[in-house]
Formats: C-alpha cells, sequence, structure tokens
C-alpha cells in the first residue's frame, strides 16, 4: 500500500505546483501552473526530437552507469581482496573520492568536446566511487571464519570470491548500483545542459536559451519522472538479485 | 530455481562486462569527394545564416560537407577548434578579442551577425521595468545592470550608451545574468535595467519593460557582434577549405540578410523559439564583410574600460596566414 501513499504525495506535489502560480505567489508567465507544463507535455512528445533526447539521455545514462558498477565491482574486490592495495589506495582514492566530476567539465570538453565520450567520462567518474566505496566495505565485512574455513578447504582464488567475497559482497554492491544510477542521472542531464552534449538536458537548455519557458519546465519534469523510474528500477534489481537478503524480506520479520 | 536465476544475472552481469570491454572505438570515415567540416555555433538566431546556407546547398556548391554543432557559448565555443576538433566556430567578438590578447591564435575569416545600426529598432537593447525612473542611459548611474556575461561586449556597449548620454560608465554596477532570467528579474525589480536580446526583448516589453536605449547602435555604427573564427595552425594548413568556407558563408550572409522571411521559416528548426515569438522579433543584420572598424572600436572601449588587459593584436586577428 506503500505505493497508494507514494501516489497521494505526488498529487499534493502537483496540487501545490498549480495554486503557487495561479496565487500570484510566483509569475505565471516564468513559472507556468503544472496544468499548462502538462498540456506543453503531451504536445512535445508527438515530437520525434523528444523521443531521441530521451533515447541519447538514457544510452549516456545505462553505458555509463553499466561501465562504472563493472569497474568498481573488479577493482572493489581486487583492492578488497589485498591488505597491501587497500593500504596503498586508501589516501588516492580520498584525494580523487570528492573530486566534483562537474569540476572536469573544462578539462573534458577540451579532450572530446560534445560527445558521448564526455557524458561517459563524466558519469562514470561520479557513479564509480559510489560502488568502489560499497565493494570495498562488502569485502571487509566477510566473515573470517568463512574466510579461514575456504581456505583450508583450499578452496581456489576464484572459489573464494565466487562462494566466500560475493555473497557478502553482493547486498552492498546493490545499494552502490542504487546511488550510482541516481548519481549516473544526475551527471548525464548536467552534462547534456552544460556541455551540449545531445539529450534531455541539452533540450532543456534550448528551450531556456529560447524564452520557451513552459517547454523548460516540460524536461525539468521528465527528468523527475525518469528519476523515480530509474530508482523503482533499482530496488526491482535489488529484489531480483538478492531475494534471501533480510532487508528485503517482510514476512521473517520478529 | 532461485539459484539459476541468481546465476543468469551472474552471466548477464559477465556478458555486460565482456561487451563493454570489446567496444572498440571505431574510426575511419566512408570516402567522400567533398570536405568535412564541423562548425560550432550557438543555437540562436544569429546563427540563422549557417543553416539555411546549409539547406541551399551553398556550402555543397563549394565542395564542403558542414556539420552544424550547437554548443552552450563561451569556452565550448573556442575550446574545440583550438584542440582541433572543430575546424571553425561561431564566437561574439569581444570573446574571441580576450581570447586572443590571452595568448589563443585565432583568426576572424567571416562576419557572424551585426547590430542593425538603427536607433529605435535592433535586436538588442537596454531595457528597465515600465515604472522604472530611468530615462535614459545617463540614469543608469548608480543603478544596476545585468548583462549576460560580464567583462564582455555587454558592459562594453552599455557603458558606451552611458557616455553618450553623457554620464559617468564607472558609476554603473553590473551584475551577471543570464538573457531567459533577465525578464523575470526585471518584473521582480532584482535588478534596475538590463542589456538584452531577442527574443527576449519581445517577451520582455510584452510584458512591460520598456527601452532605455540601444546600446550596440550607440557603441558603432553597423557593429559586427560576432564572427566565425579559426586557429592560425589550421588555416596555415588548409588555406583552400577556408577560402571555400568563406566564399560559402559570403552567400549564406546575403541570403539570410535579403531573405528575412526564410530566416524566420528556419529558426524555429534549431532553436525553440516559437513561429509567433520569431515573427514579432526583431532580426540582426547580416552584412557579408567583416567590420574591422567596429571590432576596432570595441578593442578600444574594453582597453579603455579595463576589460582587457592589454591590446588585442587586429591585424593578426583578421589577416590571413
Amino acid at each position: 500500500m506503500t505505493w497508494v501513499r507514494g501516489i497521494g504525495g505526488l498529487i499534493g506535489l502537483a496540487i501545490v505546483l498549480e495554486a503557487v502560480p495561479r496565487s500570484g505567489a510566483v509569475s505565471p508567465l516564468y513559472f507556468p501552473p503544472f496544468s499548462t507544463i502538462m498540456v506543453a507535455l503531451a504536445e512535445e512528445v508527438e515530437r520525434a526530437s523528444f523521443w531521441s533526447a530521451l533515447g541519447k539521455t538514457l544510452e549516456s545514462w545505462a553505458l555509463g552507469l553499466a561501465i562504472a558498477v563493472c569497474a568498481g565491482a573488479v577493482i572493489g574486490i581486487a583492492i578488497g581482496s589485498s591488505a597491501l592495495l587497500r593500504e596503498t589506495t586508501r589516501s588516492t582514492i580520498e584525494f580523487l573520492r570528492p573530486i566534483p566530476s562537474v569540476a572536469l567539465i573544462p578539462l573534458v570538453t577540451l579532450l572530446f568536446g560534445t560527445t558521448l565520450k564526455s557524458n561517459l567520462i563524466l558519469v562514470v567518474y561520479a557513479s564509480f566511487w559510489q560502488v568502489l566505496i560499497q565493494v570495498l566495505y562488502g569485502v571487509q565485512d566477510v566473515d573470517p571464519l568463512a574466510r579461514e574455513t575456504a581456505r583450508s578447504y583450499r578452496l581456489s582464488r576464484w572459489e573464494q570470491i565466487r562462494y566466500v567475497i560475493w555473497p557478502t559482497t553482493l547486498p552492498y554492491l546493490m545499494t552502490g548500483v542504487r546511488l550510482a544510477a541516481a548519481v549516473a542521472l544526475i551527471l548525464t542531464i548536467t552534462a547534456e545542459l552544460v556541455i551540449g552534449t545531445p539529450g534531455l538536458g541539452k533540450e532543456l537548455f534550448l528551450a531556456q536559451t529560447s524564452g520557451a519557458y513552459e517547454i523548460m519546465y516540460v524536461y525539468v519534469v521528465v527528468t523527475g519522472i525518469i528519476g523515480v523510474i530509474v530508482n523503482v528500477l533499482a530496488r526491482a534489481l535489488e529484489r531480483a538479485v538478492m531475494p534471501w537478503h533480510s532487508s528485503l524480506r517482510t514476512e521473517a520479520m520478529p | 530455481m532461485r539459484k539459476s536465476g541468481r546465476q543468469m544475472v551472474g552471466y548477464f552481469a559477465l556478458a555486460v562486462c565482456l561487451a563493454l570491454a570489446g567496444t572498440a572505438v571505431v574510426g575511419g570515415q566512408p570516402g567522400s569527394a567533398q570536405d568535412k567540416i564541423t562548425v560550432g555555433i550557438i543555437p540562436i538566431t544569429d546563427c540563422a545564416p549557417i543553416f539555411l546556407g546549409k539547406q541551399k546547398g551553398f556550402f555543397a556548391k563549394y565542395n564542403l560537407d558542414v556539420n552544424i554543432e550547437s554548443a552552450q557559448g563561451g569556452a565550448e565555443l573556442v575550446n574545440p577548434v583550438v584542440s582541433g576538433q572543430r575546424e571553425f566556430g561561431f564566437s561574439n567578438v569581444s570573446s574571441l578579442l580576450i581570447a586572443q590578447t590571452r595568448g589563443l591564435d585565432l583568426v576572424a575569416i567571416s562576419a557572424g551577425a551585426s547590430s542593425t545600426g538603427e536607433q529605435g529598432r535592433d535586436f538588442g537593447a537596454i531595457v528597465a521595468p515600465g515604472d522604472s525612473p530611468i530615462k535614459n542611459a545617463k540614469d543608469l548611474e548608480g543603478k544596476t545592470v545585468a548583462v549576460n556575461n560580464l567583462n564582455n561586449i555587454g558592459d562594453t556597449s552599455v557603458n558606451a550608451s552611458v557616455r553618450a548620454a553623457g554620464g559617468d560608465p564607472s558609476k554603473v554596477k553590473y551584475v551577471e545574468l543570464a538573457f531567459p532570467a533577465m525578464p523575470a528579474a526585471l518584473a521582480d525589480k532584482r535588478i534596475d535595467a538590463a542589456w538584452i536580446v531577442e527574443p527576449f526583448l519581445t517577451i520582455t516589453k510584452e510584458h512591460g519593460a520598456k527601452v532605455v536605449a540601444w546600446n550596440l547602435v550607440d557603441t558603432s555604427p553597423r557593429l559586427m557582434i560576432a564572427a566565425y573564427f579559426t586557429t592560425r595552425k589550421y588555416a596555415k594548413e588548409h588555406p583552400d577549405i577556408v577560402k571555400r568556407f568563406q566564399e560559402a558563408m559570403k552567400e549564406s550572409l546575403a541570403y539570410a540578410d535579403s531573405h528575412n522571411d526564410e530566416v524566420r521559416a528556419i529558426v524555429p528548426t534549431f532553436t525553440r523559439v516559437s513561429k509567433e515569438m520569431i515573427g514579432k522579433s526583431t532580426l540582426p543584420r547580416w552584412p557579408t564583410e567583416m567590420n574591422i572598424k567596429s571590432t576596432q572600436t570595441l578593442a578600444d572601449l574594453a582597453l579603455k574600460d579595463g576589460l582587457l588587459a592589454k591590446k588585442p593584436d587586429l591585424d593578426a586577428f583578421f589577416k590571413l596566414p
């Protein structure tokens, strides 16, 4: 029943967005009421440019996220499994991680211009750390007893990763994926908006520079909707991959 | 069953990783008789001629396959040309002069867009709220005026208007605000005045703002606002392509300047300006020759106002190697 309450919240937000411009608190010329935005959205979805922009955004997002998750998982397990690597990379990771991806925009445009590569670098850079940090914690969390047992049973390096490290790390990885999915979307839109690579962010910019205020809000709303869908999908993926995990089980709660 | 499901997910993840690893950067283009060039522009009315020229086949006529890429302005226009990703770019003249004084070796190769040079009918103006006490540019002393970029063509030209009206430009306080945000800021009186361009000039006038002065006209008769440029290195290595680009641009500019109805038809295809709004907007003019004199005026004014750190080398700026 939580989704009913969620929809109730959205309806409430829509009412506020309708009432505030109509009340005159903000100018309806520059902040159109929700119903006006929805009418403009209905017109917008009939344009081919809308769907190609949506496709481009989802492409950068999915590709960037996939690279970040693969790299984060592989590098995370590699670093996490070795005390030496953990110690030597800690300070470097802590130095690189807080650098905001957007700070790389001038560098990226110089190197790659308005191409998909520019988007991918920003998206991967931002979401990679989300995954890596979670995986590192996950590997740390492996039960020492299980690790020792695996070793005494002479499990190979691969078998240890597969049967000991991976099941413990998976819930952490999934948290990382969920966080990274949201961050990747934010960075995709930001890159399109600031650099001008094709996608929803660029359409938003185009509407803004053309004085088409309603259309600008249409794209704000569309990015919001995609954000919600991405989160729902990430949750669904978590449920599909690890239905045994306690955070997802409701029937066995004490 | 459950286990095999999880294994499937694992295999799928592995497949995705492998597919990504295998994705090589595919290079090479199919052979073509035409020379491929990429031009970086901003999606505004000023750039209509290049779209029109492409549509009318002026570039094909000179054996150029032109790819027009729109950027968000500023560094996103200059950087890709300097780094060689794009052959040509469109930028406002002040920004190009600033880039030159900072050591980038750029050459202007074609006129971009120009002011109409007519008082009372230009595509950019200084506007104030309808009930504002500001009557002329001299009244801007002590007031807050918004320009789209500080230390650029906005403050230089507004200063020129203030001077022309007998005021002291050093008393004007400038703030930076994007053109799309200006109409709302004026309506809310968050700023006293703004230098604004079409279509926002029409929008803000419809919402009650009044024109205080025509700053581009006050700066220089037929002020050249923007130009197409490349790097000296590229111009030296590809004189033939540059020459053909110049010829194609000349035809495009002349066509746009004499076919305003077609300009108005093509603008909504590369911007989101509505047909109705572009119908009401004042268009810039598109002379085919570069106005070196107006650029000299801009450079002198910028130097006088301290916007440029040193004198730009205009001979180099306009001279092809």
